[in-house]
């Protein structure tokens, strides 16, 4: 299939409706949330497809109807309030999961969940530690996968955490313990390559392989966490090669809210990787420009797709497309190739509304088309 | 060798306080019900340190929700910014914006230490933020040099401890990862040392601790020499023993030998081995043992199984020396 320039794409999670969160529990929706179904059915057009959850939902009878069968509903929301908002490849809005970290690790032997802790405020996650060798349990995401593929219009892309954001946000204690005397800087370093390379090797490979074998053919590896350490970028990219090793699909890493000069050029070692997905409107402030950093990747000589970040998830004022047309010439001048260039949100969009994630979305979309009119027709 | 023991920062919440707290911001629950949450961690906090036997009481700064909060919401000239990575960790604090230059409001950081601190000052270990971190981890917006403003965070926090002085407490503890992250050289490093003399000036006799945390602190050592303080900290989790020079120190050497960023248990033998070597170093009187850094970056279970390595080192090293 050949794709005009600046194709689009999603890059994670959508905020849940009211009426999936009610219904997963088997609660009644109330008048808000069966107002908030009926009217993104009308824009987006999902429920039809599954009419008897629709109807139990709506009937105020949510135990006629299933939690999984509600997820499902959630899910083709997801993908229809992607589709139809005009993107080339979507996913489900990671509709089915709690977050990003706890449901992997959860698919696996060796981690000990042991409480809390802060984020900030009153924000809190729970975090496992790794007190025995890694283990699969069993591949993870198959069965979203497996929906999405059938249900589907554009194509599917999914995101899958990576090694060193798994291994990153955990506390390493088996691997540690098993390097010889004081647990220093050193120590920990080695301690921390071990885990991340197990981690890939025993469980995001197997997983990968398996979505694969069943279609799979562009997986999103997301490492949030790479940029928390800079000094283990070489980790980052031992995760991630050891992860696809061998494996045959096109591989995006996505990264955010890191300082991606402190990861160059250790991170282009990732070998199988054929995009970079990164964060870029939320630097891109008066005086500041956030996407000059790309030329780093055009100074190392490094010709991988970018997946552009064009609109902030962090702010609710939404991007008017003359903005995200303006961030995309920029890269491309930077990158010197606007070829390469896929066109996305930062990062995923679960902490705005779906009104003003929806109205970020059709503003890349539409940012694009006016980018590609301007580099497709130059005099127009 | 004289061994003290204490916490070095904020501690984790209890799981009970979580659920509170959660509960509250999603209407679930009253303010009362979170209050008598919190007071009962913080008691049960300060029971941990008293059967711990450490020298001074902390409650576990439960009720902050980061270092400079209390400062950006009552100080005139800050407001609160956004949330901003906290070091190389996954939590964050909101970043304190200067508009203006910074001026105290008596009373107010008082007003927010923990309530039994309150009761018993002089059994208490005052946290506060280093004038370097804090000058260094705020968005400076009030036209004020950097170095003019450490100077100046030095001598409102000497104020700060010279009010806390007048109500009975004695040793403070200055948390200051900047001094080894990103260590201070010319101009920003004097107005370092003026800001600590200021604070010296207002001590009165009391104990004045500045902990680092969060990189070899190697290259900050001919600054932390420096500094008129009683005690220096480094987190042995980031500084090799080696790297702490060698030769007798004007100031007590603070070791942090519980490290957060794992749930495994330090080996109290090792941990004392350590703890010799350090101090055939530096052969100050006096070794201060806590962890490297701050405990709430552990859930409040491992965070208190971790910390019972300390009285153990405490032990081995006495037997050691007898």
């Amino acid at each position: 299939m050949t794709r005009g320039l600046f194709p689009t794409q999603e890059i994670g999670s959508l905020a849940k409706p009211r009426w999936q969160l009610l219904g997963q529990r088997s609660e009644p929706l109330d008048e808000s949330a069966k107002e908030e179904l009926r009217s993104w059915d009308a824009r987006v057009g999902f429920a039809s497809e599954a009419p008897e959850v629709r109807d139990a939902l709506l009937a105020g009878r949510p135990r006629e109807t299933s939690p999984d069968a509600v997820r499902d509903l959630g899910a083709l929301f997801g993908l229809r309030f992607l589709e139809t908002a005009g993107l080339d490849r979507v996913y489900d809005g990671e509709a089915r999961r709690v977050e990003m970290y706890e449901h992997p690790i959860r698919q696996m032997h060796g981690f000990r969940f042991g409480g809390h802790v802060r984020s900030f405020d009153n924000k809190y996650y729970l975090k496992a530690a790794v007190t025995d060798e890694v283990r699969l349990d069993r591949p993870y995401h198959i069965d979203e996968f497996e929906f999405v593929k059938g249900h589907a219009r554009a194509q599917p892309k999914l995101p899958v955490t990576g090694p060193y954001t798994l291994a990153d946000w955990s506390y390493n204690e088996y691997y540690l313990a098993r390097q010889p005397g004081w647990k220093g800087r050193a120590a920990r370093r080695a301690a921390q390559q071990e885990f991340v390379v197990d981690l890939a090797r025993r469980a995001v490979r197997p997983t990968l392989s398996a979505l694969i074998e069943r279609g799979c053919r562009v997986i999103q590896i997301d490492e949030p966490a790479a940029g928390t350490h800079p000094d283990e970028a070489a980790i980052v990219v031992d995760g991630f090669n050891a992860a696809t090793e061998g494996l045959d699909a096109e591989f995006t890493m996505h990264i955010c809210y890191s300082n991606y000069a402190d990861l160059l050029p250790t991170l282009l070692e990732a070998k199988r990787c054929r995009q970079w997905a990164w964060e870029f409107a939320n630097r891109d402030v008066p005086g500041h420009d956030g996407y000059a950093v790309l030329k780093l990747l055009a100074e190392y000589g490094d010709r991988r797709e970018v997946g552009l970040g064009v609109v902030d998830v962090h702010r609710d004022a939404v991007e008017a497309p003359e903005v995200v047309a303006d961030r995309i010439g920029r890269a491309a001048t930077y990158l010197g190739d606007p070829s390469r260039i896929w066109v996305n949100p930062d990062c995923g969009l679960r902490t705005r509304s779906l009104e003003v994630a929806r109205a970020k979305l059709v503003s890349v979309v539409n940012g694009a088309a006016l980018a590609r009119a301007a580099f497709e027709n130059p005099r127009r | 060798m004289i061994v003290r023991t204490g916490l070095t920062g904020a501690f984790p919440r209890s799981e009970a306080l979580v659920t509170a707290t959660r509960d509250l911001d999603r209407g679930r629950t009253s303010a009362d019900a979170v209050e008598e949450q919190f007071a009962r961690a913080e008691e049960e906090v300060v029971a941990l340190e008293q059967r711990l036997g450490f020298d001074e009481r902390t409650a576990g700064y439960l009720r902050w929700p980061d270092l400079f909060r209390p400062f950006a919401e009552t100080w005139e000239g800050f407001t609160v910014g956004p949330l901003t990575r906290w070091l190389e960790t996954n939590t964050f604090y909101r970043q304190p914006i200067l508009l203006a230059p910074p001026g105290r409001t008596p009373g107010a950081i008082a007003a927010r230490l923990p309530p039994p601190l309150l009761r018993s000052p002089k059994t208490a270990r005052v946290l506060l933020p280093g004038p370097y971190s804090f000058s260094e981890m705020l968005d400076n917006r009030s036209g004020e040099t950097d170095s003019s403003l450490i100077h100046r965070l030095g001598r409102l926090l000497g104020d700060e401890v010279k009010e806390l002085r007048g109500r009975g407490f004695t040793t403070f503890l200055f948390s200051e990862p900047e001094l080894v992250v990103r260590p201070p050289e010319g101009p920003h490093a004097e107005a370092v040392v003026a800001g600590y003399r200021a604070v010296a000036a207002a001590l009165d006799g009391g104990t004045s601790i500045v902990w680092t945390y969060g990189a070899d602190a190697r290259p900050a050592f001919p600054l932390l020499d420096r500094l008129p303080v009683s005690v220096v900290g480094v987190d042995l989790a980031d500084t090799e023993v080696d790297h702490i020079p060698a030769g007798p120190s004007r100031t007590g050497l603070g070791l942090g030998v519980v490290d957060p960023r794992t749930t495994l248990e330090e080996d109290p033998a090792e941990v004392a081995r350590v703890v010799r070597a350090a101090h055939a170093r530096r052969r100050s009187s006096t070794v201060w043992l806590g962890p490297g850094a701050p405990l709430d970056l552990l859930p409040w279970e491992p965070a208190t199984r971790k910390l019972h390595v300390l009285p153990a080192v405490r032990r081995a090293l006495s037997e050691g020396s007898a």
